[in-house]
């Protein structure tokens, strides 16, 4: 019973930590080249997790599958091979299925070969844990990269067109555009690249203004507490010198 | 045989099965899309026709293939319903920063460069290629031969693409 609760917060906690503890575009800072190149719009930026989130999943499952048959020295040109096969899987099923993300998407899927994400997870976790654990890793990371870029991209097509659009990427989708800031007004510097590194720096700023808030309020609660105890002992030691005086 | 080599032979079998498998895999899923790229393909080639040369713009008759081009592959005849109003060359060409895939089209009275439209774009910066280079040329406001862009090695291609185009036009009309 015990075994079995422990499991299910280990569960929760794998998912979790690439959403926040562990993201791996925020905290680990891998996979920017995509993060910064497919994030104009908020749809791309949804395309570009959705692909990557698929081949990480097969990857880390499909890694985590074989971990025990694959001997030590071809480990990696193996875990490349396989993640290759994804990618060009996907590839070839974007352009058949999707072919406006192909096109928005460019180079960008073909170089999810190369994103240290998939291959870190494929090296530091899928190739030592089973595969359900596996799985759940590559879902947390996904979804964490995913939401992160989406993040990025929410920022960007805002101040860059003053506008959201939907339908232009996923053509099955009605289009639809809401333009909020006036046209004239909008910041044109953040559809750039140069837009796309100010608005990654911001947001690195504002988490790591967040993480130092929480360990200075930390330190300062320590410290509190801390100095409680030594005046408690303090006071502790006098009552019973006072009471041995007695 | 000695442990040594069997534990070789393993590795190599190894990864050696993991290669075909994966090429396998990537054959049937080959059989399976490349009927609907080739749709999605044909698609793009008549919408890039109707975007170079007008609303009543569509391909004439078979596709002519060209050999010996480095980057043309064929060209067809456009009409506009009743007569011939001009050639839409399919060029495809890459470079170090990846592949592009376009329509060039030239009138067919002038034999003048009309515009040209994208089938596919690989290239690393697509979409600056794009924003300054393409679309300026497309609309007038930019030469082809002016290629400094921010995406320059690309212009180039682009450019070089456009010549080969007017260089095999040239030849089709010369041969009748």
């Amino acid at each position: 019973m015990d075994k079995i609760k422990r499991e299910k917060g280990y569960t929760k906690a794998n998912f979790l930590k690439g959403l926040f503890v562990e993201n791996p575009l925020f905290v680990s800072i891998l996979g920017t080249c995509p993060a910064l190149a497919t994030t104009k719009t908020v749809e791309a930026a949804f395309g570009m997790g959705l692909l990557f989130t698929i081949v990480l999943l097969c990857s880390n499952v499909l890694v985590s599958l074989l971990r025990k048959l694959i001997p030590e020295e071809i480990r990696t040109p193996s875990y490349i091979v396989i993640i290759a096969t994804f990618v060009t899987m996907v590839k070839m099923f974007t352009n058949a299925f999707l072919p406006e993300l192909y096109s928005t998407l460019g180079v960008f899927i073909s170089l999810i070969v190369v994103n240290c994400i998939v291959l870190g997870r494929a090296e530091a976790y899928a190739s030592k844990n089973n595969v359900f654990d596996s799985f759940i890793d590559a879902l947390g990371m996904g979804v964490g990269y995913t939401l992160a870029i989406i993040l990025m991209a929410i920022f960007r097509e805002f101040l860059g067109t003053g506008a959201f659009s939907i339908g232009t990427v996923f053509t099955f989708i009605p289009a639809a555009k809401l333009q909020i800031i006036p046209k004239g007004y909008e910041i044109s510097l953040f559809q750039t690249p140069v837009g796309a590194f100010i608005v990654f720096a911001l947001i690195l700023a504002v988490i790591a203004f967040i993480k130092n808030r929480k360990a200075e309020l930390k330190f300062n609660l320590d410290k509190q507490e801390k100095i409680r105890k030594a005046q408690e002992a303090k006071l502790k030691a006098q009552e019973a010198a006072n009471g041995g005086n007695k | 045989m000695d442990s040594q080599k069997k534990h070789y032979l393993i590795t190599a079998l190894t990864l050696g099965i993991i290669t075909a498998a994966s090429a396998a895999i990537i054959g049937l899923t080959n059989m399976v899309t490349r009927d609907q790229i080739a749709r999605n393909e044909e698609n793009k080639i008549n919408a890039g026709i109707v975007e170079i040369f007008g609303e009543n713009a569509k391909k004439s008759g078979d596709q002519h293939n060209l050999e010996n081009y480095k980057y043309v592959q064929y060209y067809y005849d456009v009409t506009n319903g009743t007569e011939q109003i001009g050639y839409a060359f399919r060029t495809s060409g890459s470079n170090m920063y990846g592949k592009i895939s376009l329509m060039v089209g030239f009138y067919y009275a002038t034999e003048a460069f009309k515009a040209l439209s994208i089938v596919t774009n690989e290239q690393t910066y697509a979409t600056t290629l794009v924003e300054n280079y393409i679309n300026p040329v497309n609309e007038g406001t930019r030469v082809v031969e002016d290629v400094s862009c921010g995406a320059t090695y690309g212009a180039r291609l682009v450019r070089d693409m456009i010549d080969e185009c007017y260089t095999a036009m040239v030849e089709v009309i010369a041969n009748g």
